[in-house]
Order: C-alpha cells, then sequence, then structure tokens
C-alpha cells in the first residue's frame, strides 16, 4: 500500500538574511495509513519546516515529498491547492479568521472546495470537538483550548487524508492540553483519522503511537510506543 | 470558490473596516458625481442652447452681413444696400432675399421709455421666410404696409410676462432715434400704431424674428433712418442642400469681392454643437481626474489591506485556496467599493445637477438687457441624464475601481504560503 506520506532524502535550506541555515537535511520518512506519529525535537531541529513540507506549503531544495504517491516538486499552484485540500492543518497560533464565528470557520474550507451542507457539517464538526454551545462565538469569545479546538474542526472539515498539527498544545494550559490530547486520540482511534503531530513536548509524545526524535535537521532516533 | 462565497467574503473583509471602505467609497462618490453633475448640465445646457437656436430657424436661408461674426473679425468697410437684393436674387438656386436695417432706438409708450432693437424689413417677404415664427398673436401683421405701422415681440408688449401688457394692438408708441450732425445730437421721433403683436417664439432668434425687436416697414425705415444701407440680407434658398448652400455663399461673397460674410444657420448650430462636444470632453476630462484620484485611493487601501491580511491569505491558501480565488477576492472588494461608490455618485450627481440648475441658474437664464426691459431670454437648463451617460458613469466607475485594485490582488494572489502565514 502507498504511504500517505513519504520522504525521500529530503532538504531545505533557506537563506536568513545572507547566512545558508540548513533545516533539513536529508530526512527519510514514511508515514502510513492511521499512523499517530509525534515529530519531537528542540526549536531549531526543522520539524516545522519539516511539517510545511508535508503540508505542500514549502517546496524542498532536494530530496522529494511524495503524499498519497505523488510527487509534490512536479506540482504547479493549482494542483498544490488542490491537494492541500485534501491536508487538515492545524496550526500553532490557531490561525482561524478572527471576524468569522467558530462555525464560519469551520465552514471555510468547506466554501473554499464548494461543498454543500455546510452549516450541518460545521456543527457536527463542531460538537464532535466539545463545542456545541459556542458555535456563534467569534474566536476572541473563545478561550485558547476552544479555539484550538475549532482549528481541530476546521481541519477536519474536507475529511482530509491526514492531520497535520504544529504543537497544538504550545499555546494552552496542562488541562486543556490533556483534552486535546484525548480528542486527538480519539479521532486516531475511532474514526481512523492519520495525524501528524509536531511537539517539543514529552507528554505529549508519549501519548502517541510513533515517535521520530529530531535533531539538527536529521531524524537521529525513532521508537514506537 | 463559488461566486456568493467570494463576494461574501469580500464584504466581510469590507464590514471589518468600515470608515476606511467608506472613505475610499466616497472617493469613488466624488468622482462619480463630478461627471455626472457636469455631464448632466453640459448636456442640458447644450439641448436647451440647440432648442433655442432651432426656434425660428429656417434652414434653408443664409445671413448677408458686413460685420464680423465672433472674435477678431473686424467689420467690412464696404457697406450692403438695400436694393443688393436684386443682385443677389439673381444667382442661381437664390429664391429671394430681403434687406434688414437694424437700428437701436429708444421706445415710448406712455411714460415709459427703453432702448430697443428695431428692425425694419419688407414685412411680407418675412413672413414668407419666417413662417413659422413671424406669426401675430394680435392684430395682424400688415403685409402690404401701410404708413407708421409697427409690430411688436412678445416681450415688448409684455415685459412681465404676466399679462400685464405696456402695449397692445391699436396702441400708439414713439420711436426715438437719436442721430448727431456735427456736435448737435438731434432725436427723430417714428410714431406708429401697433398693427400686431407676435406669438412668443422663445430662443436666441440667432436668425429670424426675435421676441425682443420691433418692427416696421423697410419702406419707412429708409425715409426715417434716411439711409439705404442695410445691416443684413436675408437669402432664402430653393432648396437646403448642402451644396447649394455652399454655392450659393461662395457666389454672393464673390460678388461682393470677398468683403461680406454669408452665414449659414445650419452651419453656424454644427460649429456650436462642435464647440459644445469640446467643452463637454474637457468637463469631462476634469471630472475624470477626481475619478483617478478615487482610483489611487482604491489602490492605496488594498496594498494596506493586503499587508493587514497576509497571513489571513496564508491561511486561506494552505486551506487549499487558489490563486485566482484569492485574486478574485481582492478584485471583488474593489467591484463592490466601485458599484456602491457608482450608484450613490450617479444618484447625487444627479441630484447636484438638478440643485445647481435650479438654485444656481435660477431657471431664469440671461435676464436684463436693458435698464427698464425685463426681458429675459429664457434658458431653463435641464440636465439631462442620458442611457449613455448613466451607464457609461456606472461602468468607468466599476472599471477605475478594477484597474486599481489589480495590481494589490495580483501581489496577494502570488503570496507564497509559507511566507504568508510567518508574517507578523
Amino acid at each position: 500500500m502507498t504511504p500517505i506520506v513519504q520522504t525521500v532524502n529530503l532538504k531545505k535550506t533557506y537563506m536568513l538574511g545572507s547566512v545558508p541555515v540548513n533545516a533539513l537535511r536529508g530526512v527519510n520518512l514514511t508515514v502510513e495509513q492511521g499512523d499517530f506519529l509525534a515529530i519531537l525535537g528542540p526549536s531549531g531541529s526543522g520539524k516545522s519546516t519539516l511539517l510545511n513540507m508535508i503540508g505542500a506549503l514549502d517546496k524542498p531544495t532536494e530530496g522529494k515529498v511524495f503524499i498519497e504517491g505523488v510527487d509534490v516538486s512536479q506540482l504547479n499552484d493549482n494542483e498544490l491547492a488542490d491537494l492541500r485540500r485534501r491536508i487538515g492543518f492545524v496550526f500553532q497560533f490557531f490561525n482561524i479568521i478572527p471576524r468569522f464565528t467558530a462555525r464560519q470557520n469551520v465552514e471555510l474550507p468547506m466554501a473554499i472546495t464548494g461543498k454543500d451542507d455546510r452549516r450541518k457539517r460545521s456543527e457536527e464538526l463542531l460538537a464532535s470537538v466539545g463545542l456545541a454551545g459556542r458555535m456563534r462565538h467569534k474566536p476572541s469569545e473563545l478561550s485558547g483550548g476552544e479555539r484550538q479546538r475549532v482549528a481541530i474542526a476546521r481541519a477536519l472539515a474536507n475529511d482530509p487524508r491526514f492531520l497535520l498539527m504544529d504543537e497544538p498544545t504550545g499555546n494552552i494550559d496542562s488541562k486543556t492540553s490533556h483534552e486535546i490530547i484525548d480528542l486527538l486520540k480519539k479521532l486516531n482511534e475511532e474514526q481512523g483519522v492519520t495525524l501528524i503531530v509536531v511537539t517539543h513536548d514529552q507528554q505529549v509524545a508519549a501519548q502517541t503511537k510513533r515517535v521520530v526524535h529530531m535533531l539538527d535537521g536529521l531524524i537521529v532516533q525513532e521508537e514506537v510506543n | 470558490m463559488r461566486i456568493q462565497d467570494v463576494f461574501s467574503f469580500a464584504l466581510s473583509a469590507i464590514r471589518l473596516r468600515k470608515l476606511r471602505a467608506g472613505l475610499t467609497i466616497l472617493g469613488v462618490v466624488i468622482g462619480i458625481a463630478a461627471v455626472v453633475a457636469l455631464l448632466s448640465l453640459s448636456q442640458g445646457f447644450q439641448n436647451s442652447m440647440t432648442e433655442q437656436f432651432e426656434t425660428g430657424f429656417a434652414t434653408n436661408t443664409l445671413t448677408v452681413t458686413t460685420q464680423g461674426f465672433g472674435f477678431g473679425q473686424d467689420q467690412s468697410d464696404i457697406s450692403l444696400f438695400v436694393n443688393d437684393t436684386e443682385t443677389i436674387d439673381a444667382i442661381e438656386n437664390v429664391q429671394t432675399s430681403m434687406a434688414i436695417i437694424q437700428k437701436t432706438c429708444y421706445l415710448e409708450v406712455g411714460e415709459n421709455t427703453f432702448p430697443v432693437t428695431v428692425v425694419a424689413v419688407d414685412f411680407s417677404k418675412y413672413a414668407e421666410i419666417y413662417s413659422s415664427s413671424f406669426v401675430a398673436e394680435s392684430g395682424e401683421i400688415p403685409l402690404e404696409p401701410r404708413d407708421d405701422v409697427i409690430v411688436l415681440g412678445q416681450r415688448i408688449s409684455d415685459p412681465w410676462k404676466n399679462g400685464t401688457l405696456l402695449s397692445t394692438v391699436g396702441d400708439a408708441v414713439n420711436i426715438v432715434w437719436t442721430t448727431r450732425s456735427g456736435y448737435t445730437l438731434t432725436n427723430k421721433t417714428y410714431t406708429g400704431a401697433v398693427a400686431g403683436v407676435l406669438a412668443e417664439i422663445g430662443g436666441f432668434g440667432l436668425s429670424g424674428p426675435s421676441d425682443t425687436a420691433v418692427y416696421i416697414p423697410i419702406s419707412q425705415a429708409q425715409s426715417f433712418f434716411n439711409t439705404n444701407e442695410a445691416n443684413t440680407i436675408i437669402v432664402q434658398l430653393a432648396n437646403s442642400d448642402d451644396a447649394t448652400i455652399t454655392n450659393v455663399s461662395e457666389a454672393i461673397e464673390s460678388v461682393f469681392g470677398g468683403q461680406v460674410r454669408v452665414i449659414s444657420p445650419t452651419a453656424l448650430l454644427s460649429t456650436i454643437t462642435t464647440a459644445f462636444s469640446t467643452i463637454e470632453l474637457f468637463l469631462a476630462g476634469i471630472a475624470g481626474i477626481s475619478l483617478l484620484v478615487a482610483g489611487i485611493g482604491i489602490m492605496n487601501i488594498m496594498i494596506v489591506s493586503l499587508m493587514e491580511r497576509t497571513r489571513e491569505i496564508g491561511i486561506l491558501k494552505a486551506l487549499g485556496m487558489k490563486n485566482r480565488t484569492v485574486l478574485s477576492i481582492f478584485l471583488s472588494e474593489s467591484v463592490i467599493i466601485g458599484l456602491i461608490g457608482a450608484t450613490i455618485g450617479i444618484a447625487s450627481g444627479w441630484g447636484l445637477a438638478n440643485v445647481v440648475s435650479r438654485v444656481g441658474l435660477g431657471g431664469g437664464g440671461i435676464s436684463g438687457f436693458g435698464r427698464r426691459q425685463t426681458a429675459t431670454i429664457g434658458m431653463n437648463i435641464m440636465p439631462v441624464l442620458t442611457p449613455t451617460l448613466f451607464l457609461g458613469a456606472f461602468a468607468f466607475g466599476l472599471i477605475i475601481s478594477v484597474i486599481f485594485a489589480l495590481y494589490p490582488a495580483w501581489r496577494a494572489s502570488r503570496l507564497r504560503p509559507v511566507e504568508a502565514l510567518r508574517y507578523e
């Protein structure tokens, strides 16, 4: 079976001013359907860069990224946009749109793909992340954890093949972060959603099925929980 | 993304910055309003002028004069004589011609004295050439002129336009002509009985009868003014073809050695129309500049908006929005601004034009030529909003809005998702 995500000798160099930074120095990673993977590493280890590559938001300097067997580097802007519609992205800073209510935020990806029954679907999604009563609230009226749930509900809106999460517990308190982890485990176990989580939190990593450790742009260790 | 979703997204972005969007719209409103107000007024003015000129207009006539018409054209040194009509009548395609002697005199009616233009004509020929305007409303135009008859223009009889007649049929009026011999001024008085009052003509009387003139038979005038010099000769042509007008004009000019001017009302009207088109273009240009400024305003706010929303664009792209959708969202915003601006602009421009035409021009036009003479040349300028102007203003507002949004929208669509998401 084709892995959902596969990177082959992935390298990324970007310029920080005039200094070249080797963010990724040859990453080989394979993620299968139904996996719950944590990418663990200190800041600057290249984990966010890797996430951007897997999410088709950025292009590698060298090496390849295959998503469901498709070489991302061969795609044009339009095809990349189509690809991103099949990926659920949850950003570190939630990145939900402030002027929209929780429900409108969840409806947005469906508006982009032009789906019907957005309202019903967004209400179901918000209910499934425990926000049934907060649908009409704007982000400014929601707590950090609630915003994170809105972001997760939004990421699930178009039935993505996998979910990419950048520090999902980075900006919320520990109690809420437990709830978020439980929610993710539930999604993975009950609905079979493939999850890739970038974190520097050992506790989060311990809850996943598999952990890869990154350091200085390389995967240095891999373990199965 | 569906078109209605694009528009509702654009609208939500506009609503977020109401004041800024409002000011941008105001810019468009002012530009469009200026275009509509200026052009609808100038169109109205043009219509009104054309109408005035066409009143009592005879297309198959020529006016021969020694006076310069317009600026910088001197009066010729030769004179036209009343019996020059005989020479002119001999020219091919000339049906008939008649001389006009015109003098400025004082009219004495009871205790009132005021200056008038006395026009001396052959009543029967004049009535034949200007059969639609040289028509008596009361009394009659004496076709076989008896001695000392006078025909009054409508405004001379009824200067206040309210039925209070200064003089009417049967009244005896005096025409006083001041002449000079040596160092002494002499007043000569022509006393006549009003035989008829003309029906209201309106218009300026570019050629032909006027509401503000007094008419006497030319035979009387020759002896009263003691002259055989004619101011103008009116020529009636066999037809109003351009070729006839040109040929006869040239023939008359050559007869008088190029010392006279031959004016065709048709040619004059087309000259005036051309002049108006130029004025209109100029006005449209001025108004267009204000719209251009509005366009720059749109570009400005779009660029600011683009910077503020860089992160949002990054999110949209990460959610799978295509470049062209980002482009259309930004263009939709400017379309919305343009639509609102154009609609309000046309409405307020139209309103402004109406207010100006009522208040500014007083509905009266040019008034008060003489001292006591309240003869007003009735000119009501009604602004005209032609469908062309309406649609043109609308389209122009919309096009300007879109054109100036193209660059910011294009830039927004080209943003790279990773960089946009990282943008603070």
